[in-house]
């Protein structure tokens, strides 16, 4: 077979990525850098140690990386510890991006240097004042702002709302769980159901350089797609440089206000539209929220498949293995403890019908899955590490803060990004991503993974490979958001 | 969140040393075979595969790498083409060692276990779903397979990529 087929080294241009990084951040403090060096015996165990490195920390910093900061791998390293030690990277990042992201606003919307995430417990956040996508594809496709009021209100919300009030709407990650048939839908999906039998709500919001590049190409109408000649193309983070397209996707369940001091909470005004089937009446009620999830895409030149950063409420849901092994806490939002697994099945969708402004009887019962299983164990391992940094920085800020309740799942990026410099290679459009799975449990909470395969599970990269901008138009670049245009 | 990381299996230098082996009998670089960064592990997962199975085992495959080594070491130094044919024992009745390499050969090249001749209660089976994406056949066809596309959506609508930017080192005047 060799007769016709002699392959040439393929754009292995990250065996040589590594270089000293540069430390440059506004850094208020910082993690002590343990980066990890793990040895594998020869049976594959693998064992960690810490030592000092060229690793950057994770800092408490109001800037946003615009890029990951990949440091060297020594020379003789094996499989696992190079993507130990690379996933390390990517996870120093997302913490860095989550840090920023969620740091007090200042009038401007950026996150203000005077202020810390977490001083007085909870805080407003940048990313908060980003443009809801369901405010940037209008009906009509009438030209979005940027800032302003809800273009919108609907008349069953009017007596609440004031400017500045935020309005959920979407069940699910997709926006139309409820209307479109579920042959339709792009994965297996359904609603997510709490514990207290209430809907949970999500909300997609992109930044402003998102936001400008929609704008000024006129992707929020498909008149505007139909005449756009051509490549989406959103535009990539620069390391130490000016950050890129970012997507944030967040779920967010009612909370009582007594429950305020262990989540991220805002008052909002949770509306649900009209539906004649199952039949129910448009509502809209001023509730308390609390963030549960939190998904974080930004697209960068080391990731021009967009790096794929997901955290969550640490009382979300136990894991395959605290369940197997009854290690469980006492109250979750998602998982009842008491209730026996033939009883509450895990991760079952609830059945039909779905009225989103009703309390179910139907829980659902969230177990999150062991998706690292297979190969993928240095993201479990990485993260774990990170998260341990992360809240020694955030509880040294204010031991009541809400963020020490937030823990990195992973982070989704390409081990074969392209030429580093915003463009992947054409015949791996996909980079190669690690870890294979990556789920959320509020966000996939029905597709975490094995057995099914990555393109049609939770492989952030392998599905969003697949987005295209309306009806019979060209792929948008990693993001299905511009399917809403109307 | 707490899971448990699995553990065992053949070490590095096993793994390194299936892959050149691989990369000889294939004709792709070991380097694409197991990349720098490899999150597939598809070297891994083809060995266990091969040691698994019954009457393979263990020793047929030791067996099988240390032959490899030993023709890589030689001086003059062999090239790849004569290291394969050593291998595959090319121009005799193959013995199972040989025809083992030839099941090492499909299974990259196809993504599933094609049971050597001696293996009389061989199954054949698709190793799992990555191996059938990552079959080095869609490499060299310029294409995919079916159910999954590593291209971008309407990629049917151009020109795909030459060889050379899948990296087939086509000769002169195409290949065969």
């Amino acid at each position: 077979m060799r007769k016709f087929a002699t392959i040439i080294l393929l754009a292995l241009a990250v065996a040589c990525r590594r270089e000293m990084p540069v430390n440059a951040t506004d850094t208020t403090s910082s993690a002590t850098t343990t980066a990890t060096t793990s040895t594998t015996s020869t049976t594959g165990s693998t064992t960690t140690s810490t030592a000092a490195s060229d690793r950057p920390p994770i800092v408490l910093s109001s800037k946003i990386p615009g890029d990951v900061t990949e440091a060297s791998i020594p020379p003789g390293s094996d499989r696992n510890q190079k993507l130990l030690l690379a996933q390390g990277d990517f996870d120093i990042y997302s913490w860095n991006t989550f840090i920023a992201l969620n740091w007090p606003p200042g009038p401007d919307g950026n996150g203000d240097p005077n202020k810390t995430i977490g001083q007085n417990g909870d805080n407003d956040t940048v990313w908060e004042h980003y443009r809801d996508v369901a405010d940037i594809f209008l009906p009509g496709g009438a030209v979005p702002t940027w800032n302003g009021p809800e273009p919108n209100v609907p008349p069953e919300c009017k007596a609440d709302y004031t400017a500045g009030t935020r309005i959920m709407t979407q069940v699910g990650k997709t926006p139309n769980l409820l209307t479109v048939s579920e042959n339709l839908q792009p994965f297996k999906t359904g609603p997510l159901i709490d514990q207290n039998g209430v809907f949970t709500r999500f909300q997609i919001l992109v930044n402003k350089p998102m936001f400008d590049y929609i704008l000024s190409n006129t992707l929020y109408s498909k008149a505007g797609q139909q005449v756009f000649s051509g490549q989406v193309k959103f535009p990539c983070g620069v390391l130490n440089g000016a950050e890129g397209a970012i997507m944030v996707k967040s779920a967010w369940k009612v909370i009582d206000p007594s429950e305020k001091s262990n989540f991220h909470s805002a008052q909002v005004l949770v509306y649900t539209p009209a539906s004649t089937n199952p039949k129910y009446p448009a509502s809209c009620k001023k509730q308390t929220v609390g963030l549960v999830g939190l998904h974080i895409g930004h697209k960068t030149n080391l990731g021009p498949q967009w790096l794929w950063s997901t955290f969550e409420h640490i009382d979300n849901a136990p894991s395959e293995d605290d369940v197997a092994s009854g290690k469980l806490k006492a109250k979750y939002n998602y998982y009842n403890p008491k209730c026996p697994p033939a009883t509450c099945g895990a991760n079952v969708i609830p059945p039909r019908p779905w009225i989103p402004n009703q309390v179910a009887s139907f829980h659902t019962q969230v177990v999150r899955m062991n998706m690292f299983k297979g190969g993928s164990e240095f993201a479990f391992t990485s993260a774990a590490e990170r998260n341990a940094d992360a809240l020694k920085l955030l509880v040294g800020v204010n031991p009541n803060s809400v963020w020490k309740n937030y823990e990195l799942i992973s982070t989704m990026w390409p081990t074969n990004p392209g030429n580093g410099k915003c463009q992947a290679s054409a015949v791996d459009t996909l980079g190669t991503p690690a870890p294979s799975f990556l789920a959320n449990t509020t966000l996939e909470t029905y597709i975490q993974g094995p057995p099914l395969a990555p393109n049609v599970s939770s492989n952030c990269i392998e599905c969003h490979n697949n987005a295209t901008m309306t009806v019979g138009s060209k792929p948008s670049d990693f993001t299905y958001v511009l399917q809403r245009a109307k | 969140m707490t899971t448990t990381p699995s553990t065992g299996g053949p070490s590095e230098a096993v793994v390194q040393d299936f892959a050149d082996m691989s990369a000889v009998l294939t004709g792709f670089q070991s380097s694409f075979l197991r990349p720098f960064l490899d999150p597939t592990n598809l070297s891994f997962f083809f060995y266990n595969f091969a040691v698994a199975q019954p009457q393979v085992g263990q020793s047929m495959m030791d067996k099988l790498l240390s032959t490899f080594d030993s023709l890589k070491a030689q001086t003059p130094a062999l090239t790849d083409q004569q290291i394969a044919d050593r291998l595959l024992e090319v121009g005799q009745k193959p013995s199972n060692q040989a025809q083992l390499a030839q099941s090492i050969i499909l299974m990259w090249y196809l993504g599933s276990w094609y049971p050597p001749a001696f293996q009389t209660d061989g199954l054949q089976q698709v190793v799992s779903s990555q191996a059938y994406t990552k079959s080095l056949v869609w490499n060299v066809a310029q294409s995919h397979p079916m159910g999954f596309s590593q291209f971008t959506f309407g990629y049917w609508a151009n020109q795909p990529p030459s060889l050379d930017q899948f990296g087939v080192n086509v000769p002169p005047g195409g290949g065969q």
